[in-house]
């Protein structure tokens, strides 16, 4: 019975209910419109079926539905759009979020756990809502003698330079954030920082364990930076350009990984001892130095450095992809645009359509990108598979494999191209 | 032209900055929905796996391997070198690769003789 309130009276409900429309109505026609329109007046509207949209037009537009296609689709021109969806931040961090979540569920596979189960019906997949809901709801502690500024802003600087990273990876034919002529090296510009964030997060905690395995990612990081470079040398030297897109597009036929073996499986290795992976996670090994340089991060912070890794995990993956598989490059699986779509429905007495704007993407990016995320997606598992399978090894062992063996397949693997260049199978000439 | 080259770079800063913008709104939410109990005397002071912590935090390590930085100031310098020629390479006659073999010599005896060394002394 006391399911209401005990002085509950109906009137008063609907008055408040109307009260609270009767606000809404008033702000959102006093001032929210007003700013709206404000500032569809002070960025730069595109021009649409050669009209220039106005903001005047912008609104009328956006009540329309049959209308509302083309202005989407000039956003989806837009840097931004790149930047904050597709190609960039949110559909790299939709992919981290997944490889977290499958990480943890495949990992419990392989060691016969059952892994995430209870949050969410099926399989445990509402798990990473909950963690991120707990992250984002605990306190962050700071250690007392911490260098605060440094400290608070490492997580975050961390996030935006594996996103930086993130533009440089081309998805599909003409979808990447930064087209550069020097994508290559932007790419080895963007993982040099790396470093030095981590450094710094962990010379600003003042605290030891932190101390002890930033030292350790630093050395780690930067004695595996060379045989990265030299072993994607072998790529450039066959293309005979730098520039991402142009390398992937150069793939059409076959992936570079059939000539240059050697050098996929040098770029694998130290891509993952560049994201602290086991065997190589030296820098955050849990058995012997508490959480390494992640020690004292906590609540959001902890998250957002998980976050900013598997980002860049999701980078690395994309750049095998880009380099040695082919990037978008594959059988052509998407079924074409619907005619009829562009000439309008009959759907019984009436016909739909025809709808100005579409098709929003045409197929060959949709084919690029199922093929990009296929392969890329395939990569990720292989660099998760180590972790259910490998120990950690010795910080000596894995300086003297950065140093001499894994430099010396990577010249080897510079020699193969440079032997299949100078044979005349590739290149001018050649197969290409 | 040389800001041309640079304006093309420019959407990597954006999504920098974009990293940051969204990233951030995170921390403050977080510092503002969360808990903040009373303080304790150790409840900020650095984690030492339950231990008083004692001494520095920053203290003074040892810098094993510090060599081996050495060496990747000089052998990442050569890297980025060999992708000047290595870019360039469809474009060069073959005798230009003549003296990149030179130098690529050069470069592997003194890192043949730098990783002779590490084995000779301990403290690498």
């Amino acid at each position: 019975m006391s399911a209401l309130a005990p002085k509950f009276k109906l009137s008063e409900f609907i008055k408040s209910l109307l009260d609270n429309a009767f606000w809404m109505v008033l702000l959102v026609s006093l001032i929210g419109l007003p700013i709206i329109q404000i500032i569809l007046f002070y960025i730069e509207m595109p021009v649409i079926d050669g009209e220039l949209l106005t903001p005047f037009l912008a609104m009328t537009w956006l009540a329309d539905p049959t209308r509302t296609l083309p202005i989407v689709k000039a956003f989806m021109a837009t840097d931004m759009f790149r930047v904050m969806a597709f190609p960039g931040f949110g559909f790299a961090a939709l992919i981290a979020a997944a490889t977290i979540f499958v990480e943890r569920k495949m990992l419990a596979k392989l060691q016969l756990r059952v892994g995430p189960f209870y949050c969410g019906k099926i399989e445990g997949i509402l798990q990473l809502m909950g963690d991120g809901l707990k992250l984002i709801s605990k306190e962050i502690i700071i250690p007392a003698k911490a260098d605060k500024p440094i400290f608070w802003a490492a997580p975050v600087i961390f996030v935006a330079t594996a996103a930086a990273f993130v533009a440089l990876i081309p998805v599909a034919p003409g979808w990447v954030v930064a087209d550069v002529d020097l994508g290559l090296l932007g790419v080895f510009a963007v993982i040099g920082f790396f470093p030095i964030i981590t450094i710094l997060s962990a010379w600003s905690a003042n605290s030891k364990f932190p101390f002890i395995g930033g030292i350790r990612a630093l050395f780690q990081m930067v004695s595996f930076e060379i045989p990265l470079i030299l072993s994607l040398l072998g790529v450039v030297i066959l293309t005979g350009t730098l520039n991402l897109s142009e390398i992937a597009a150069s793939q059409s036929s076959f992936p570079w990984i059939i000539f240059l073996p050697v050098g996929a499986i040098v770029f694998f290795i130290t891509m993952l001892a560049e994201l602290e992976r086991i065997p190589f996670d030296l820098p955050e090994a849990e058995s012997e130095i508490v959480a390494g340089w992640l020690t004292e991060f906590s609540g959001m912070m902890y998250g957002l450095v998980q976050l900013g890794t598997y980002l860049k995990l999701y980078a690395f993956a994309g750049l095998f992809v880009v380099l040695f598989l082919g990037g978008w490059n594959g059988p052509m699986v998407v079924p074409p645009f619907p005619e009829e779509l562009l000439t309008g429905v009959e759907m019984g007495p009436l016909t739909v359509g025809p709808f100005p704007g579409l098709p929003l993407f045409d197929q060959e990016m949709l084919n690029g990108t199922l093929w990009f995320v296929l392969k890329t997606v395939g990569v990720i598992f292989f660099i998760l598979l180590p972790r259910g399978v490998f120990p950690r090894i010795r910080i000596d062992m894995l300086l003297s494999l950065g140093w001499t063996k894994l430099i010396g397949l990577a010249f080897v693997n510079i020699f193969i191209a440079l032997g299949l260049l100078y044979a005349g199978v590739l290149g001018p000439g050649g197969l290409q | 032209m040389v800001g041309e080259l640079a304006g093309n770079y420019s959407t990597v800063v954006l999504m920098f900055a974009f990293g940051i913008a969204a990233m951030a709104p995170a921390l403050i939410i977080s510092r503002m929905v969360s808990p903040r109990k009373r303080s304790n005397p150790v409840k900020f002071l650095p984690m030492e796996c339950g231990q008083v912590p004692t001494g520095e935090g920053r203290t003074h390590f040892m810098m094993q391997y510090y060599p081996y930085i050495l060496m990747f100031v000089v052998f990442d310098v050569m890297a980025i070198f060999l992708y000047a020629w290595g870019s360039a390479l469809l474009e060069l006659p073959k005798s230009a690769t003549l003296p990149m073999m030179g130098f690529l010599a050069i470069m592997f005896g003194a890192m043949a003789f730098a990783l002779y060394q590490s084995g000779r002394r301990k403290i690498w």
